[in-house]
């Protein structure tokens, strides 16, 4: 299905960006053999002007990554209706071996795309581009993700086929399928709620001195990840049957449709936000040091980990309303 | 202190018509005193002046002000320092026909977000100060050569910068006005500002206000010399 047109923006997106960062990771080499700011060479000098262009072009690529990512999936949804067995999104992933890795490699791009524009958005207020090797030096590493998750999505889109039988939700989040989709819905409910709540409270708790100290900055960033962990597994076990209404309703990805009024996105949108802004701390802590960040780092901190908090604190709200107003009641 | 070293600045590079206009400048010029930069036309004078205002980046080489390096610095900081640190008298004072004097001279202060009154006031005091009290009103198209100057002058001052740039400040006036502005050059280094002038008439040159003279031909210093006042 390359010729679709909504895989065909991805497709098309997707390499562009890929293009478009091996050029800044061609400048991004440039700058880790050459960047010397106590120099005033013509070279130096053209290296300082160039990574305007430069960030701006990242800038733009990274921020499409973040959005592509919610596309890949509305657009998995919308092709589901072209498979027989299929009825949300998984069923359209269900139909290529590549469908599940390009959607875990989509994911990995978002948070990775996020923490790469928070460092750059840090740096950009220092007045000696005090993160400038740092930046280029995570970017090199992130262009094999990049291009990997390109490739995979490539790939899949092309190895979709019309006339495949294909087992949808039903089938994959339950407790007679197979893997890590099925070990999730089998995951005791209760429990797994409880231990929602309990990373949610510790997140919570550690905002305020995260805020302040690096190490506590370095430690909520630890438990962001762990939170999207436990989140995405209480999501599939608990959240989706209360959405549904269903005790054997698991799937995460018809809590997006229509049918359930979009409700996925509001947990979804201020989970992976919470999430993207809490990983975003870890890595400017190291530059806290810097006298041109020695106020920036400390101010964006606060920033970060408050909007973070906030955000997961709106994750947690949307969970408990739903569980609230839901007619079905889990033991 | 500003210090320049080995400042380049090259246009149109690559091209055919690729210039040289300043090469390899290392100059310092001290605070709190008058510095101009004499040269015949296309010494490079006014290209050095726009590299110590960061009003362009050189090609080569840095600009140092106060120990910290303002040619490489991102364009957020260098709006920043053209607003705070320099005060622009340009050449044809460039002022907006159309509108107030007084909205002239306010006009650099209000992306920094002030009171609108107390700029007001602040830039009523600067036109009386420099002998406008009245013109506040008048349309900057209405105003005589010498008026004109001050104005550039007064708005330069607005944001009460520690350099003040001007380039030929005396080429469209007469010897009286000359001597005026020279006056006001004066008050201003009392004042303890650093003022940078580029300029060949040798009025300016010569003028007892002025501490130092740099010559500049074909893009380089010729010779340096020091006037005491």
């Amino acid at each position: 299905m390359l010729f679709h047109p909504a895989t065909m923006a991805l497709n098309l997106a997707s390499l562009a960006n890929v293009a478009a960062l091996v050029l800044a990771a061609t400048f991004g080499v440039r700058i880790l053999r050459h960047w010397n700011i106590a120099s005033g060479s013509e070279g130096q000098l053209r290296l300082e002007r160039q990574t305007y262009l430069v960030s701006t072009l990242l800038g733009i690529v990274l921020a499409a990554e973040l959005v592509s990512l919610f596309l890949f999936v509305y657009t998995a949804d919308r092709l589901s209706v072209m498979f027989v067995g299929a009825m949300c999104a998984v069923g359209t992933l269900n139909a290529s071996v590549y469908g599940f890795p390009a959607l875990g490699l989509k994911i990995a791009c978002f948070f990775a795309a996020a923490v790469w524009l928070l460092m750059n958005a840090v740096d950009n207020r220092g007045w000696d581009y005090p993160m400038i090797r740092a930046k280029y030096g995570v970017l090199l590493l992130l262009l094999p993700l990049f291009a990997a998750a390109a490739a995979v999505q490539v790939a899949f889109f092309a190895d979709l086929k019309g006339d495949v039988l294909v087992s949808c939700c039903s089938k994959l989040f339950t407790a007679g399928g197979s893997g890590v989709s099925a070990g999730m819905a089998t995951l005791p409910p209760m429990e797994t709620l409880t231990a929602l709540g309990i990373v949610l409270a510790v997140v919570a708790t550690m905002a305020w001195p995260a805020r302040r100290s690096p190490r506590w900055a370095l430690a909520y960033a630890a438990v962001c990840a762990v939170l999207f962990a436990v989140a995405i597994a209480a999501v599939v076990s608990a959240v989706s049957p209360y959405i549904y209404e269903h005790p054997h309703h698991h799937c995460p990805f018809c809590l997006l449709k229509a049918e359930y009024g979009y409700i996925g996105y509001a947990l979804y949108l201020p989970l992976f936000g919470g999430v993207a802004l809490g990983l975003g701390v870890a890595p400017i802590q190291a530059f806290r040091t810097r006298e041109s960040l020695a106020l920036v780092v400390p101010a964006a901190s606060r920033g970060l980990v408050g909007a973070s908090v906030a955000l997961l604190l709106v994750f947690a709200l949307v969970v408990t309303a739903t569980i609230a107003l839901s007619g079905l009641r889990l033991t | 202190m500003i210090r320049l070293t080995e400042v380049t600045k090259v246009f149109n590079q690559g091209r055919h018509n690729e210039h040289h206009a300043v090469k390899g400048v290392t100059l310092g010029i001290e605070d709190g005193r008058v510095t101009v930069l004499k040269g015949p036309s296309g010494s490079g004078k006014t290209t050095l002046l726009t590299l110590i205002g960061c009003l362009a980046r050189p090609t080569s080489g840095r600009v140092h002000h106060g120990g910290r390096d303002i040619s490489g610095l991102p364009e957020r900081f260098l709006t920043e320092i053209r607003r705070r640190t320099f005060g622009f008298v340009f050449q044809r004072f460039n002022l907006i026909h159309g509108v107030s004097v007084l909205e002239n001279v306010m006009l650099p202060a209000y992306p920094l977000g002030d009171d609108h009154g107390a700029l007001r006031e602040r830039a009523l005091t600067l036109l009386e100060r420099l002998g406008l009290d009245g013109k506040g009103e008048a349309k900057a198209e209405w105003l005589s050569g010498g008026e004109a100057q001050r104005v550039a002058i007064a708005r330069a001052l607005i944001n009460d910068p520690q350099v003040i740039i001007a380039d030929e400040p005396t080429a469209n006036l007469d010897t009286a006005l000359s001597r005026a502005f020279l006056t006001i050059i004066g008050e201003l280094k009392a004042e303890g500002r650093t003022v940078i002038l580029t300029s060949h008439d040798p009025l300016v040159c010569e003028a007892d206000v002025v501490d130092r003279v740099v010559a500049m031909r074909d893009g380089r210093l010729t010779e340096r010399e020091l006037v005491e006042a």
